[in-house]
């Protein structure tokens, strides 16, 4: 493995030699694991260990299980999410109720966060601070909080309580924004924590079961919520929502069929893409109405991210093997490559 | 007398000698004691393995521990005493049919057997009865049967036995057995308690097993009584408490707690005459768990399943044929935390024939339909026969198609991103078995081959909404062999008996070609009882493959070999009790292995136990 770290940093120093060959100064590489893609695999669901997979931004080059193979360590079960701030990326594994902190650019390991979380799902760095979604005890619906990560010292210094089954977490300046996707339940809400004085100033209700949420560059906060599953008994329409950040206020809501149920919420360019059965749809942030154009079709993905034109999605398989990446650009709507990662692909990162 | 005895207890090994069939000829009334006679007449051609009292004493305390070394059946247990699953022939964990007393005992929720929630102690015999068995014994006997028996001893007078245990861990158990046999009556009763702390190290790591306490309490109840010459009433009864912290695994930590009740019932009216045996059995199966996530909290999940059941069984016997119809009704009510109240009626027809052609050549054909409410049940069939080529050996050969069906959960499951799916079709499978054995007077060999395909697996995978899913969405295929080696041999006050089996298990999917999932290619086991005097040694050990962990076979266990050793020593008799010492070291080269990935199986151990017989 050493001698393929050699020759990616090599590549790493090549590339930059490359672009920067106008400028004097050559860049020192961070790490072995700048320039490229991090995707975090949750791994096997009941035993066993999740991982972090490296992919070169040319693709070409693909290096799995890259915690364990610099510190010698497992993540734990079930890695659910990686946050970053600008050198560490945060590395949540939700079963094992544990955050792992590594450079992000060499991947070696700083801290583990072991104490004070339960259930923790996604991590933001905001205002100096951490914070992360916890859903709690699963058999207590009003215990679920956002757990605020100490930067420094890597503890959990504080909580603020909030609604049943946070979930997806996004910041805009010193805001944070929370979807509420109701853990193993649902839920309907978008809370709102002002990072200063740390506490929840106001719960906005959107669709059923809020997935993924988007920040367009007018300051509207897109909110995407799947609806509820037929086997509710009380199956409901997934619904698109825009939230004004500046009022804090839903202004509009797109609905969706009641069988309908999208998720996968992605915003390149003006436009969104989510995805619905076995199609990727996408939206112009200024349409005023669902337009259920199609992207892509004839795919179904674990997870996806689409950024500068091309779409990044995952296929976990049987869920108990080594799962893909595939590469698309949305252009000619074909497959550029696929990868094999690890067990159950679920976060894409732009490292 | 005595020494006789002790013989007797290093023979249990010996019992593992696999017979195609019995050929004796049994007494119309020992047969009608019986409490599965399809074993006796209908099996002829499959490999079947008996275990007696001895060799259950030997081998710990569950249903796992005295399988796992004596079988070569794979177990995966989620640490030492936690669920356990078993892989028969490389099938899977809903592919193994457990039948108490002639019942299908697989729970009706997960359609599988948890083999550390069965104490073997209390059961007359536990007969591992190879292959596919559905016609005889219903859904999930495909990889193979495990039979869970108790007899009837007229005659034999008054009898009981205890046993105390103690050992690492904090592990205590004590056993109570009684038994009265009368002319016209009899009775049996036995209670087991089991507990331990099971704290053990994780071998290389400074950590413990620290959620894996146990506390099971079993109890039998048998009564025969014979009315007239040409009448007997059976009763069985069978309860099993258990109460078990679920252990984490090497990355996570657990806090979870899950009892479990079982109460099965049977009530056996049998008529016989010369020519015929008819049994009408009634019965009720009731099972029921609850699940705390999280031990320090009150909420749980649950699931229960009520079944009852009646069957008619009418074996008619002319000259060299034996003819039996069996009619089956059952009626199962299901409910829990995820599945609001289901139902299921159950019917099934079994005709079964065996021709003796001579006392070295017999064959077998037999059917059996199913009509259930709420899914269409394949027809099922098995082919057999036997025949005694030279005086020592034997060639069998079976044939048969048997069947999985969907569980409870498989169709009525909501809730928590999962979901049941009522298109589940049954799985259905095709297998071919041949076997030989070649047995002398010190010996017994025996080599079995077989081939089985298996069409429309049901496995739980998201929908394109993901929520999960029962489906039918793998077709797979097993071969494989197994070779047996038996010996023993007597000198002065010498005794040796040596048991061992080699087997090698192909299970792929058929798509991909990939092992599957926790098959081993390789294992070995063997046994060794040395006795001398009244002293008796055994060993025992197991070599376990290595097996895969994910379906595209990129991850693996590293294979292990286990080794156990114990001592026994028979004191001299006060007052007409017998005492037999026991000391067994489990685990002695303390090995780090796990059968299941991250979850760490036991370092070495020790059980001090007291036998005595009076």
């Amino acid at each position: 493995m050493k001698i393929r770290n050699v020759f990616l940093s090599l590549l790493i120093i090549g590339l930059s030699w490359s672009c920067t060959n106008d400028d004097d100064e050559v860049q020192e590489p961070l790490g072995d694991y700048e320039n490229g893609i991090l995707v975090s695999n949750e791994g096997p669901f009941s035993n066993g260990s999740g991982t972090v997979s490296f992919i070169s931004d040319d693709l070409s080059l693909v290096e799995n299980s890259i915690f364990k193979k610099t510190n010698d360590e497992d993540l734990g079960n079930i890695v659910q999410s990686i946050g970053f701030t600008d050198d560490e990326a945060f590395i949540i594994a939700n079963v094992s109720n544990k955050i792992n902190v590594v450079n992000r650019y060499t991947f070696e390991k700083i801290a583990s966060i072991t104490e004070g979380l339960n259930n923790p799902r996604y991590f933001i760095a905001v205002n100096g601070k951490g914070y992360v979604t916890n859903w709690g005890d699963t058999a207590d619906d009003s215990d679920d909080f956002v757990a605020i990560i100490n930067l420094q010292n890597y503890t959990v210094e504080g909580t603020i309580s909030v609604v049943l089954g946070p979930e997806a977490i996004l910041a805009k300046d010193n805001t944070v924004y929370v979807a509420h996707q109701g853990a193993w339940g649902q839920n309907n809400k978008v809370s709102v924590i002002n990072t200063t004085s740390n506490e929840v100033v106001k719960t906005l209700t959107v669709g059923d079961v809020p997935n993924s949420m988007q920040l367009d560059g007018s300051g509207n906060l897109w909110v995407l919520a799947s609806g509820k599953p037929s086997y509710t008994d009380d199956e409901t329409a997934g619904v698109l929502s825009r939230i004004n950040t500046a009022t804090n206020v839903v202004d509009s809501n797109f609905q969706f069929e009641t069988t309908q149920h999208p998720g996968g919420l992605n915003l390149d360019g003006g436009d969104l893409y989510y995805k619905l059965g076995d199609k990727v749809y996408e939206q112009n942030l200024s349409a005023t109405s669902l337009s259920l154009d199609v992207a892509l079709e004839g795919v179904s993905f674990y997870t996806m991210v689409v950024k500068e034109g091309r779409l990044y999605g995952t296929d976990a398989g049987d869920y108990a093997s080594n799962g893909t990446l595939t590469v698309y650009d949305l252009n000619t709507k074909l497959a550029i490559e696929t990868l094999t990662l690890g067990v159950i692909p679920g976060g894409i990162y732009f490292n | 007398m005595e020494k006789k005895q002790i013989f007797l207890f290093l023979l249990g090994l010996l019992t593992l000698a696999q017979v195609f069939g019995q050929r004796d000829s049994i007494i119309v009334l020992d047969e009608v004691v019986l409490s599965d006679a399809k074993l006796l007449h209908f099996s002829k051609g499959a490999k079947i393995g008996v275990f007696k009292d001895s060799i259950q004493q030997k081998s710990g305390a569950s249903l796992t521990d005295l399988l796992r070394y004596n079988s070569n059946i794979y177990f995966k247990e989620n640490g030492y005493g936690m669920v356990s699953s078993a892989s028969f022939r490389g099938t899977n964990a809903q592919q193994t049919a457990v039948v108490w007393n002639g019942i299908n005992i697989n729970s009706q929720l997960t359609g599988q057997t948890d083999f550390n929630t069965l104490i073997p102690g209390n059961y007359d015999n536990v007969v591992v009865r190879s292959g596919g068995g559905s016609v005889q014994y219903g859904s999930g006997a495909v990889g193979g049967t495990i039979l869970l028996n108790d007899d009837f001893k007229f005659n034999e007078g008054w009898k009981n036995n205890l046993l105390t245990s103690y050992g690492s861990f904090n592990t205590s158990k004590l056993a109570f057995n009684t038994s009265l046999g009368k002319e016209k009556i009899s009775f049996h009763f036995g209670i087991n308690h089991l507990a331990s702390e099971n704290d053990y190290k994780y071998l290389g790591t400074n950590r413990k097993n620290e959620n894996g306490a146990y506390d099971h309490i079993n109890l039998n109840a048998n009564f025969g009584f014979i009315l007239s010459e040409t009448q007997i009433l059976k009763v069985y009864h069978n309860t099993f408490f258990g109460d078990r912290d679920f252990s984490g695994t090497l990355t996570a930590p657990a806090d979870e707690n899950y009892k479990d009740v079982n109460h099965r019932s049977l009530l056996e009216l049998g008529s016989f005459n010369e020519r015929k045996v008819a049994r009408l059995k009634v019965g009720h199966l009731y099972e029921r768990y609850r699940y705390f996530p999280n031990k320090q909290r009150e909420e749980f999940s649950f699931g229960q399943a009520n079944t009852f059941l009646a069957n008619y069984d009418y074996k008619y016997q002319l000259n060299k044929i034996a003819l039996n119809g069996i009619i089956d009704f059952s009626s199962i009510r299901a409910k829990g935390t995820s599945i609001e109240n289901a139902d299921r009626n159950f019917m099934a027809g079994t005709f079964m024939f065996l021709h003796a052609v001579s006392d070295r050549f017999d064959y077998g054909v037999n059917f059996r339909k199913e009509v259930v409410s709420d899914f269409d049940s394949p027809f099922l069939f098995s082919l057999n026969s036997s025949y005694e080529v030279a005086k020592n050996y034997t060639l069998a050969i079976n044939a048969s198609k048997n069947h999985r069906i969907p569980t409870f959960n498989d169709l009525y499951w909501t809730g928590a991103g999962a979901s049941g799916n009522l298109e589940v079709m049954p799985e259905s499978s095709w297998q071919l078995e041949m076997g030989q054995s070649l047995k002398g007077k010190r010996y017994a060999l025996s080599a079995n081959v077989y081939a089985i395909a298996t069409d429309n697996l049901i496995q739980w995978r998201p929908n394109n909404q993901g929520t999960w899913m029962a489906m039918n969405v793998q077709d797979v295929s097993q071969y494989g062999f197994e070779f047996g080696f038996d010996w023993k041999k007597k000198w002065g006050n010498h005794n040796v008996a040596w048991e061992s089996e080699y087997s090698f298990t192909k299970s792929t999917d058929n798509t991909t070609n990939n092992q599957l999932l926790y098959v081993p290619e390789h294992l070995i086991r063997s046994n060794m009882a040395y006795q001398y005097k009244k002293l008796v040694v055994f060993y025992q050990l197991l070599y376990n493959g290595s097996v895969y962990t994910t379906t595209d076979n990129s991850e693996s266990l590293a294979g292990y070999i286990v080794a156990n050793m114990g001592l026994d020593y028979h004191l001299p008799k006060i007052a007409k009790i017998n005492f037999v010492f026991g000391l067994k070291v489990n685990n002695i080269f303390n090995k780090n292995y796990q059968n299941v990935a991250y979850r760490p199986m036991p370092n070495r151990n020790f059980q001090l136990q007291l036998f005595t017989k009076f």
